[in-house]
């Protein structure tokens, strides 16, 4: 290896540690509790999807900023996929839903409002419906 | 134009081949973004093509929106990038080893299996509404209340005949490669794909020996065919797990459609299969794309530029750990998956990807330290594709890195940062721009006929290279903003979006009809027609 490779080989190597330890550290707020911390959850929450329907707890979700609150989606079909999105339709965060077994996501919200949630994978040509409107509630 | 030999004629004939299939899921991506942008648009359009249609009649416009978009990836890969490659390599691997391919009559039979393969899975969307999207998450392909039966049965013996076709032409292909007719000694089965592993030159680093009379005449194999062994490992492994998926639609379809009979899609575990099916697609998209693009970068920039590839002896080593990383990298599709053990989503899905970055780092630079260094250089319409292809492969590669990332996937998996900045960067790109350098320079080797104009390449050049970064960013743009894919919104939201995406798709589509013409002009229409008639019919 030439002089001019090495140095661009541990240039890479510089590149490619930092930006992984760096996206592995709170600079990402969600790592902090997603893979370091792991905290109880304050609230939990089931939601099923069977036939394209997103099938939400009885009484609604209502949660309140920095509780953590676990989402439990199953399905008893196909995979889907499970998103919450603020009112502008950006997205809060998302995880697949595989059938057959829980798939869990722990989450704290940080800003009151209400929430959607659609189903971030395609399950079939009625995938488009599969949209809750403000299905959370989130208070101060 | 020259008199074509027979190899010659079946490269072109592929090329050509191929390049309709470009067209085709052009097409299919235009009328895509139409949709997206008013999913009603297409409502006449797809009512008059119900005539020809024996079913979906009263179809909505979803359905027809998925079925296409199921094939749209089919055609792009294995009627487009796959016949280009196919024939490209059908020359190329014989020309560098001064040999004959090992199978001739294998090669029309790649050229008519693959084209039938690819047409019965698009008709399967086409014709009878398949939907369950090229990623045929189990068990959804299955889920017959959703997915028409006869669609999935046909879209699976499609898939298998596409797979059972590359795997006869990875044979051939090695076949050549280790074949021991004069001039060229062979090479044994099994020393070969010690070489391809790598595990010769372990075994070497670790006894200390030095290098034999063999191991110097394996060392002197062009590192182009290096490239294509090793991609072509990764090539058998996607053949392999696809033709395995086609057959689990065909034996669960068949007997629903037949008999009645509902096999319990659920015998069969959705994240076991999730696995194996990713760990094969994923050769594609992070194995054999990759390792082929640096082996023909590898070949065609020295021979543009009159150089010698700088760090030859580096690059064969990174081809190696191109295999390796290929191998252990599938996770990265599973990184949403709350069920995948979070130990494989960080290191199969992370660290490894990550190793792509280093991997395709080296090969980038080898190849930019080789045109510096060969300065002054002429900017023959291949190089300047393939320099748009190291560019776009980078930008691509980025994007790809950044979002195999367990912290930043959870705002990206499935939205269109994913499919516009990474996957369409590096297909559009990346892997058409390199396809149309090969073609470029291969098409005065094969015919010995110059390209005609010289302005339209120019425009073929900038044409395509914005349309694919202005398409791209302008779906990422709405990625950002929370648009998913797969995702067709009924009220069209992010309309304005797609409406920038659409305007730089369009100018891809000239972009691509200048480069058609060009060609064809400078080929004669006649020579173009005269490919396809058999040498007998010409004769009488």
């Amino acid at each position: 290896m030439e002089k001019k490779e090495k140095l661009w080989f541990a240039l890479l190597i510089v590149i490619a540690l930092t930006f992984n330890v760096v996206t592995l550290t709170p600079a990402i707020p969600w790592q902090k509790w997603l893979l370091w911390s792991h905290p109880s959850p304050d609230k939990s929450f089931t939601i099923d999807m069977e036939d394209n329907e997103i099938r939400l707890p009885k009484g609604g979700m209502q949660v309140n900023t920095g509780e953590f609150v676990e989402f439990i989606a199953t399905s008893q079909d196909v995979t889907y996929g499970f998103g919450v999105f603020r009112t502008d339709g950006t997205m809060v965060f998302q995880m697949q839903v595989l059938p057959g077994r829980p798939n869990r996501f722990l989450w704290k919200f940080d800003t009151p409002g209400l929430y959607s949630i659609r189903s971030t994978e395609y399950s079939g040509p009625k995938h488009p419906q599969m949209f809750v409107k403000d299905a959370i509630q989130v208070k101060s | 134009m020259a008199q074509l030999g027979f190899q010659e004629k079946w490269t072109l004939r592929f090329a050509v081949v191929g390049l309709l299939f470009l067209g085709l899921a052009g097409l299919e991506g235009v009328l895509m973004r139409l949709d997206l942008i008013n999913p009603e648009a297409l409502a006449g359009l797809q009512r008059a093509l119900n005539i020809i249609r024996p079913m979906g009649q009263d179809a909505s416009s979803a359905e027809y929106f998925y079925a296409t978009m199921t094939a749209h990836p089919i055609v792009g890969i294995y009627g487009f990038a796959y016949m280009c490659v196919m024939g490209a390599f059908y020359f190329l691997v014989p020309f560098l080893l001064n040999k004959e391919v090992r199978f001739k009559k294998l090669v029309p039979v790649n050229f008519f299996l693959q084209i039938t393969g690819v047409l019965i899975a698009w008709a399967s969307g086409f014709f009878l509404l398949f939907s369950g999207l090229y990623t045929l998450y189990w068990p959804l392909p299955v889920s017959f209340d959703r997915i028409p039966v006869v669609g999935s049965a046909l879209f699976g013996f499609g898939l298998m005949l596409i797979e059972i076709n590359v795997l006869l032409f990875a044979y051939n292909l090695f076949a050549t490669v280790l074949r021991k007719s004069n001039p060229s000694p062979g090479y044994s089965t099994g020393r070969y794909l010690s070489e391809a592993f790598g595990i010769s030159r372990l075994v070497r680093l670790f006894s200390k020996k030095g290098k034999t009379e063999d191991d110097l005449r394996y060392d002197e194999l062009p590192v182009f065919v290096v490239a294509v062994g090793r991609g072509s490992i990764d090539t058998v492994i996607n053949a392999v797990v696809l033709l395995s998926a086609g057959a689990l639609l065909v034996i669960y379809a068949v007997p629903a459609f037949a008999a009645g009979l509902y096999l319990n899609p659920m015998a069969i575990d959705p994240l076991i299969y999730k696995n194996w099916f990713w760990w094969g697609l994923d050769m594609v998209a992070d194995g054999n794309v990759l390792m082929y693009a640096a082996g023909t970068w590898y070949l065609l920039i020295p021979m543009l530029v009159n150089r010698k590839l700088y760090g030859e002896s580096v690059v064969r080593t990174v081809i190696l750990a191109d295999l390796l990383v290929s191998l252990f990298v599938w996770s990265h599709h599973l990184m949403a998956d709350q069920a995948q053990p979070v130990w494989l989503r960080l290191f199969s899905g992370q660290f490894i990807t990550w190793g792509e970055f280093l991997t395709m780092g080296l090969t980038i630079f080898s190849v930019m330290m080789t045109i510096w260094l060969a300065r002054p250089v002429k900017f023959s319409p291949a190089l300047k594709f393939a320099l748009g292809s190291v560019f776009s492969f980078a930008m691509g590669g980025a994007a790809g890195v950044f979002q195999a990332n367990i912290g930043l996937n959870v705002v990206a998996h499935n939205t269109q940062l994913i499919i516009g900045p990474h996957a369409h960067t590096m297909l559009l790109g990346g892997l058409s721009m390199l396809l149309f350098a090969v073609i470029y320079a291969l098409i005065p080797m094969l015919t010995k006929v110059e390209i005609a104009n010289n302005r339209w390449v120019d425009f073929h050049l900038w044409g395509w290279l914005i349309g694919a970064f202005g398409m791209t960013s302008a779906m990422g743009w709405a990625g950002n903003l929370g648009m998913l894919r797969r995702t067709l919104y009924p009220d069209g939201d992010f309309g304005p979006y797609m409406l920038v995406a659409m305007f730089f798709a369009l100018l891809l589509a000239i972009a691509f009809v200048s480069f058609v013409f060009n060609i064809i002009r400078s080929l004669g229409w006649k020579n173009v027609i005269n490919l396809f008639i058999p040498a007998r019919s010409k004769a009488s």
